[in-house]
């Protein structure tokens, strides 16, 4: 059994094309979230163990998304993407308390489970 | 004029008979002492209020305040047969004998514009005159003749009832007592009124109501002793006080009307010689401030081109509203072209020709003025529009890295996804790879298309290519309301006169599409003394608002920086016009 996974991106293309590519490597995506608030009301009550976050959300802005989220005790491992380039964003990802970033066009299963076992 | 002027003379001819009547009754008088004194005391009273009220009445027709004080000098002529022999003359002239005071407590409430608004004060007027007939009144039905003097030639009232002393003491001292709190409730007005004026105003009001607070003020002391009835020595000092205070008011004002009349003449020859040294916007303001004596003085400016009031600096300036209790504005023409106005003091109204004078005098200054201020309300323009160019090329970038992002950008990531799915199914699941693809297809002619639009945004290729007749062609089939382009130019325009047109072409054919509820548009553009003239019109339901949304604003500036204008004519029902005019 894979990682049970909450998928966060404003855009439906992403979020679709994004479960069929994890989905297809052994993931479990249990939920999907279009924005901040949902994103972090989903945390709580699905308790993903991975979430993969896009940086730019129509309400909060990502990298406050993830530290809410890695504010909790228990909280999830979180992945940022975007379509934009990781080096677009200097320092944030890590500073965030994200786990590691991955470019949109590059989202693989296997990129996860690189950045989840470092 | 010389209708007036003729009313005017008749009136003085009145004025002159009364007066020799007067005289004729007080010299005839078996009952007066001292006859010659009271006949000439009296004829120089009456006739200079006559005098005085005419001259102001000639000056300032519309202003009521002359008839006012002219009223004055015939009701105290009318008190004059109560020096007559005659029972019935005596009569009617002791009833008559204190309608002067409320004639004239009249006119001070009136001033300075002859007219008394408030509803309040026009009670205490109506009550003042029924009071001043009163008083008499019961005197001539129940006062002993004594009452009315010690001299045995004194002539009885007509109208005597019989003596009732008790009757006619309580009458007496409660018409005196009304009297009293009457006077003392004007004065208070009256000294409100100073207190609250401002000091142009004051200086304006100073001689009539110095004049008359001090008469009102011997008066209401004169009623004080006569109501407790103190001794006839201080009553007879007052009186005699009283009257001087009386014959100075018609020279109080007629002193302040001449004033103004040399002040002016001093004030604007003044100004015509410090002009010469041409002061700055500044300076004007002061020269102007003191010749009127308004330290709130303000010098508007007149911009016929663009219709509109500013100040020195260019920056939009207001005109105070006709009513404005406070302020007033008087405009400045130079060679039948308005100019200028000058912003002033209410109370400099009453010296129109003064403020006329010192605007005309004023006025190649201010029409100098006037090209200074047009010059900063034109840079100032200027620097609000580049400011707002600099900040909708922000805005055009930020939006079209949020249209890329949002748009192709997400196609392209989603179609790298699908095309490494397909990739890993290719050997085991050829048919679900071939969807896959299938798939791609059509989200990569989506991004493609999605691209020319945003392309065509930035700067449409066909319009440096073939010219604006096909940009704007391809532009009208891509409309969803029917679009008929009725002409262009034959021959190329300059590129950015081209691009400008195009770009007002497309953003008004966006709006038609937004918000007009047309059935169609037409476009034209065509040449017309030295200018492109770019016309969009639709059949909508109108009320288009000019400052709606950022993209007329937008291409106004686009088009004032290539010294153009956009005008906007949209009436509620009846479509829409759109017109710009580029100069080429």
């Amino acid at each position: 059994m894979g990682h049970r996974i909450l998928i966060v991106d404003d855009h439906p293309s992403f979020r679709a094309s994004a479960r069929v590519v994890l989905e297809s490597e052994g993931f479990e995506v249990v939920g999907e979230a279009v924005d901040g608030a949902s994103a972090l009301h989903e945390c709580c009550r699905l308790r993903p163990e991975v979430v993969l976050l896009d940086v730019q959300l129509p309400d909060i802005d990502g990298f406050n998304v993830c530290e809410q989220i890695t504010a909790y005790a228990e909280h999830p491992t979180v992945i940022m993407t975007s379509s934009r380039d990781g080096s677009d964003f200097g320092p944030l990802v890590t500073t965030s308390g994200a786990c590691g970033f991955v470019p949109k066009a590059e989202l693989s299963g296997e990129r996860v489970q690189e950045l989840l076992g470092s | 004029m010389t209708g007036l002027r003729r009313a005017l003379g008749l009136v003085a001819i009145e004025g002159i008979v009364v007066g020799l009547v007067a005289l004729a009754i007080v010299l005839s008088s078996d009952h007066v002492g001292s006859r010659a004194l009271v006949a000439g005391l009296g004829l120089f009273i009456g006739w200079s209020f006559i005098g005085t009220g005419l001259y102001a009445w000639w000056r300032r027709p519309d202003n009521r305040f002359g008839v006012l004080v002219t009223a004055v000098g015939f009701a105290f002529f009318l008190g004059v047969p109560m020096y007559a022999d005659s029972e019935l003359l005596f009569t009617f002239g002791v009833l008559f004998s204190s309608l002067y005071l409320a004639v004239f407590v009249h006119m001070l409430l009136a001033y300075p514009d002859g007219r008394v608004d408030s509803p309040q004060l026009r009670k205490v007027l109506t009550a003042g005159y029924v009071l001043s007939v009163a008083g008499p009144a019961v005197a001539l039905l129940f006062a002993d003749a004594a009452e009315f003097g010690d001299d045995k030639d004194m002539p009885q009232s007509a109208v005597y009832l019989g003596t009732d002393p008790v009757l006619y003491d309580v009458l007496d001292a409660l018409t005196s007592a009304l009297a009293v709190v009457l006077v003392g409730y004007i004065l208070y007005v009256l000294v409100k009124r100073w207190q609250s004026a401002t000091v142009a105003q004051r200086r304006a009001m100073s001689p009539v109501l110095g004049s008359g607070i001090c008469l009102l003020v011997v008066l209401a002391g004169q009623l004080t002793t006569m109501a407790v009835n103190g001794p006839d020595s201080i009553e007879s000092a007052t009186s005699l006080l009283g009257l001087v205070f009386f014959a100075l008011t018609p020279y109080g004002f007629l002193f302040g009307l001449l004033r103004s009349r040399v002040v002016q003449a001093g004030a604007v020859s003044e100004l015509l010689h410090k002009l010469g040294d041409a002061p700055d916007g500044t300076g004007l303001r002061e020269l102007l401030s003191n010749a009127l004596g308004d330290r709130s003085l303000q010098i508007v400016y007149w911009l016929e081109d663009s219709g509109r009031w500013v100040d020195a600096a260019g920056l939009p300036a207001e005109l105070p509203a006709f009513d404005d209790p406070a302020r007033a504005w008087a405009p400045v023409e130079r060679e039948g072209r308005r100019v200028g106005a000058i912003v002033h003091d209410r109370s400099l109204c009453e010296d129109e020709e003064l403020i006329r004078s010192v605007g005309v005098a004023a006025g190649l200054s201010i029409e100098n003025e006037r090209l200074q201020a047009q010059l900063r309300a034109r840079v100032e323009e200027l620097r609000c529009s580049r400011a707002r160019i600099v900040e909708a090329g922000t805005a055009e970038r930020r939006r079209l890295e949020r249209n890329l992002h949002d748009g192709a950008q997400q196609r392209l990531v989603a179609l790298s996804l699908t095309l490494r799915l397909a990739q890993g199914r290719l050997h085991k699941d050829a048919e679900g790879a071939e969807q896959l693809l299938a798939g791609a297809q059509d989200e990569l002619g989506r991004a493609l298309e999605e691209l020319r639009e945003l392309a065509r945004g930035i700067h449409p290729a066909v319009l440096s290519d073939r010219g604006l007749r096909t940009a704007l062609e391809a532009l009208a089939g891509r409309s969803p309301v029917p679009v008929e382009l009725e002409r262009t130019p034959p021959e190329r325009l300059p590129a950015p006169v081209e691009a400008a047109a195009y770009f007002v072409v497309a953003e008004a054919l966006t709006n038609v599409v937004k918000y007009a509820h047309a059935s169609q548009a037409r476009v034209s553009v065509s040449r017309n003394n030295g200018h492109a003239i770019v016309e969009i019109a639709d059949d909508g339901v109108g009320g288009a608002d000019p400052g709606r949304g950022s993209g007329l604003r937008g291409l106004a500036d686009r088009i004032s920086a290539l010294d153009g204008r956009l005008e906007l004519r949209s009436p509620d029902g009846a479509g829409t016009l759109l017109r710009a005019e580029i100069p080429v």
